[in-house]
């Protein structure tokens, strides 16, 4: 039992196992298109997909993946084609290499518990920031490469809001980080334990919450696409699968924007022990209870595109600047103010 | 179990990944499409008229100034990260939390002074 533990904790074995979890994450961003789908016609009292593939439109994701890659791609005679062509590769990067460390559950056996993570490191939450703003440089990008006015101006809306909203949400994960003592992801998600950090940290949540809502470009702060005003946003020149690409870069942020959620504030994984001592089922069931968790936050967030408008963009960098970033500060005292009160 | 490098193995391969997946599809995606030449088709959209003009314009400077105001918040996050990780239980706690207090009291001002400025206003 234990050697296949140490072999599938080997870097190399569980870097390439993980590369499953790139599958998984975007056939989930696939089914999370179509349900964004139906679910917003339920709310708007439409249809929505109902002819490929029976009652429900299930095949209609087939049927878009097809039409995806049997579209012609252009490159627009007056775009830079280099920037034009790497910028898809630099949205999606950004969000394949958020996958990685992330945890997906855990499989906990007895007292230890092996999270479900291509890897683990001690600046996970850190890294996940980084590498979740890159994804701001690729529209930058796009949108400097296809040389259209309307991409420009979605760019420079989305780096103001990116701007805006960068400062709040850093701030409102130190809260966290200075609670547990670790800027490690796992730690984080166990050391809530008995106690969410959302009841700790409700003003940190709400920063968090919106705050990572501009961060994946969801509405109400979707400026970089705004349909009704930008035609496309960033990916007006784009065509078939190079704009695919950037849309289920969207998909998969928003997917693994709930998933962080859940870690730093629904309590990640974490089940009381009567639970998982019961044989086999008590195992996995942490991997259930988590992705129930991620599935309730991203119908959440498809709620809220169908319940509220866009902003316009000075409320956007207002409401960033004046309201969330003085808030952070007010969350982070607090966590401080906690964490020597429990701490020292 | 593994040093601090191994585990950044994982990062690498996904790295790759990332870097061969788009180029892959759309080498399928040339294979299953249909070519069709027209000079035409080539322009920029805007709603179908002929453009006019470059789109990259020369930006307010005042777009520049908001992005500095961006990069010295940026930096102040970033300085709290380590202090985060050490104010309690390493025995400094008393001076790392006074010497905190300071640094935001000293950044607010900072922050206060940019609204006053109205730096941080979209349009003015």
């Amino acid at each position: 039992m234990m050697s296949i533990v140490e072999f599938l904790f080997n870097p190399w074995v569980r870097g390439i196992l993980g590369l499953a979890l790139i599958g998984i994450i975007f056939f989930s961003a696939v089914i999370t298109v179509w349900l964004e789908r139906k679910f917003g016609a339920d709310i708007q009292s439409r249809i929505g997909p109902n002819r490929v593939g029976g009652r429900f439109g299930l095949l209609q994701l087939i049927a878009d993946a097809i039409k995806l890659f049997t579209k012609e791609d252009l490159i627009p005679a007056k775009a830079d084609k280099l920037l034009f062509v790497m910028a898809p590769i630099v949205i999606l990067g950004s969000a394949f290499m958020m996958i990685v460390a992330i945890p997906f559950g855990a499989i906990v056996i007895g007292d230890n518990s092996y999270p479900i993570a291509a890897t683990e490191f001690d600046i996970s939450v850190l890294y996940l920031e980084a590498v979740s703003a890159l994804s701001v440089l690729g529209i930058f990008m796009a949108a400097y490469g296809s040389n259209n006015k309307y991409s420009m101006l979605a760019a420079f809306r989305n780096i103001a809001r990116m701007i805006g909203y960068e400062v709040p949400l850093g701030i409102s994960i130190i809260g966290i980080a200075v609670m547990v003592q670790s800027l490690n992801i796992v730690e984080i998600a166990q050391a809530q334990s008995p106690l969410w950090f959302i009841f700790v940290q409700p003003i940190g949540f709400a920063v968090f919450f919106i705050s990572i809502l501009a961060d994946m470009g969801r509405l109400p702060f979707d400026q970089n696409e705004a349909e009704e005003e930008l035609v496309a946003g960033w990916g007006t020149e784009y065509t078939g699968m190079r704009w695919g690409l950037g849309l289920f870069a969207e998909y998969i942020h928003m997917i693994l924007g709930s998933c962080l959620m859940v870690l730093l504030y629904f309590g990640g994984w974490n089940l009381p022990k009567f639970i998982t001592d019961i044989y086999v089922i008590g195992m996995f069931a942490p991997i259930y209870w988590f992705i129930a968790k991620v599935v309730v936050v991203v119908m959440t967030i498809i709620m809220i595109r169908w319940a509220l408008p866009r902003f316009r963009i000075d409320q956007v960098v207002d409401l960033g600047w004046k309201v969330l970033f003085p808030l952070s500060v007010l969350n982070l005292l607090w966590a401080v103010a906690l964490g020597l009160f429990f701490g020292a | 179990m593994t040093g601090v490098i191994d585990s950044y193995i994982p990062v690498a391969i996904f790295f790759i990944v990332a870097l061969i997946t788009p180029p892959v599809m759309m080498f399928i995606v040339h294979q299953l499409s249909p070519r069709s030449k027209a000079e035409r088709k080539l322009t920029t959209y805007e709603c179908g008229s002929v453009p006019i003009g470059e789109a990259r314009i020369q930006f307010n400077v005042e777009y520049y100034l908001y992005a500095i105001a961006f990069v010295l918040f940026d930096v102040e996050v970033l300085f709290l990260y380590p202090w985060a990780m050490v104010y309690i239980n390493h025995g400094i706690t008393a001076i790392a939390t006074v010497e905190m207090f300071l640094f935001i009291v000293v950044v607010l001002m900072g922050y206060l002074y940019l609204w006053k400025k109205e730096a941080l206003k979209w349009v003015k």
